[in-house]
């Protein structure tokens, strides 16, 4: 009897693997956005079955409440609040040519921040809300800013503010939008790097467990939030700027901010935060 | 009857996935325990616990041999960056491995360029294994 119970073990283990891998979506034919979604969700929910999904919005505050209480605090008064008048005063300020960032973008770049990023029919690319504001910038006979702080950190953290609230909506328009979307998801579940990670290590499976003193956050709703004004940089950050510093942590040669690789990967990962809302800007550690 | 087929069925699994066990796990298994300079044996033969590269930087400690080593360590890390899989700290150990040789300390060169050129096939390694693997990480 008990070999038998240990040989129907083994042949579940070796199941459970193979439909692992028959289900997941590694090929364009496979590959299913929304099953992704929900089943990262899924996976946040049973292991952390308290937490409401819409809460995923602040990050590691939302799992972990020490840190929460020191973060409520610290938003009484944001750090980021000036960054956001500068941010204002920056996206209204006139081109040379006298045209302004508001003549570029839909409802004049108000509360648009949840479309972003979008495939780009025409130039077959993701086109993120940073790609957007520097391309405002080139079309208008304007140098474009640097991708990962200052000026283009603070006009994105103006325009998130602005669609605070507003849901997210990313669509996946057609198959090469699909091929972007696989291409960000395989990235964030690459291992790369001297320590050989993925980013499922510590925002999927390692979610909420101390690596020293931090516990890193949770892959769903990481993109909501962005820019932030994280304590570490004493200054507001694009999204590029943290996936930057995170592959320099693993010790991987960093892919150049907003280059295909990364805007694939923020693709993936704000289509996992469809549902949530732009809390943009944010404060973190 | 079933009891034992069960049992032959479990057997027959655990005798498939013992000669699963490769060359490289066993080296690695080895090297693990032992560091390099030691010995294993695998299917009858026996092995140094060395990398490929600690072997090349065993050549007699010349000029042409710590040029040589050093330059095909640079081709290796611009591969494995081209594919995206750099580790950030080979340009400083090509850097370092680039002085010596300026400095006439070409034993220690071949050290350094041994190393870069490990890590950059170490990263060309895990960007074939994670072609691959990557979907066991996904949550179904």
């Amino acid at each position: 009897m008990k070999t038998i119970v240990i040989a129907v073990g083994i042949t579940l283990t070796i199941m459970a693997n193979l439909s692992l891998a028959a289900n997941s979506g590694d090929t364009l034919d496979t590959v299913d956005p929304e099953a992704d979604r929900l089943a990262l969700q899924e996976h946040m929910q049973s292991r952390f079955p308290n937490v409401p999904i819409d809460d995923y919005i602040n990050g590691i505050y939302a799992l972990d409440s020490g840190s929460r209480a020191q973060w409520e605090e610290i938003e009484e008064f944001p750090p980021y609040e000036f960054d956001i008048e500068e941010g204002e005063m920056l996206f209204n300020t006139p081109f040379t040519n006298g045209k302004r960032y508001a003549d570029c973008f839909d409802n004049g770049g108000i509360g648009i921040r949840q479309n972003y990023p979008f495939w780009d029919n025409n130039a077959e690319i993701v086109i993120t809300l940073e790609k957007a504001i520097n391309n405002c910038r080139k079309s208008n006979g304007e140098k474009p800013l640097p991708w990962g702080k200052g000026k283009l950190a603070k006009i994105s953290a103006y325009m998130a503010f602005t669609s605070r609230g507003n849901v997210f909506n990313i669509t996946i328009p057609n198959e090469s939008a699909l091929a972007a979307y696989l291409s960000g998801k395989q990235n964030f579940f690459s291992r790369r790097g001297q320590l050989n990670m993925n980013c499922a290590s510590c925002h999927v499976s390692g979610t909420n467990i101390l690596i020293r003193a931090d516990r890193p956050s949770p892959g769903l709703g990481h993109v909501t939030h962005f820019p932030v004004f994280r304590s570490k940089w004493g200054a507001l950050g694009t999204l590029h700027r943290r996936y930057y510093g995170c592959q320099k942590t693993v010790r991987s040669t960093p892919d150049p901010m907003q280059g295909k690789r990364l805007s694939n990967l923020e693709y993936y990962q704000t289509y996992m935060s469809n549902g949530l809302v732009v809390n943009g800007p944010g404060s973190r550690k | 009857m079933n009891k034992y087929r069960a049992l032959t069925a479990c057997l027959a699994f655990i005798a498939v996935n013992a000669a699963a066990t490769s060359f490289e796990d066993v080296f690695n298994t080895n090297r693990a325990l032992h560091g390099k300079g030691n010995h294993f044996t695998f299917e009858g033969n026996s092995y140094t616990t060395d990398h490929p590269e600690e072997i090349e930087a065993m050549a007699e400690a010349t000029l042409d041999n710590a040029k040589a080593l050093l330059i095909s360590a640079n081709k290796m890390h611009k591969k494995a960056k081209a594919l995206g899989y750099g580790w950030t700290r080979t340009p400083a150990i090509l850097k370092s491995a680039q002085k010596a040789l300026n400095k006439g300390q070409y034993q220690r060169s071949m050290n350094l360029s041994a190393q870069a050129k490990y890590h950059a096939r170490m990263g060309i390694t895990q960007h074939n294994a994670s072609a691959f693997d990557w979907i066991m990480f996904v949550p179904e």
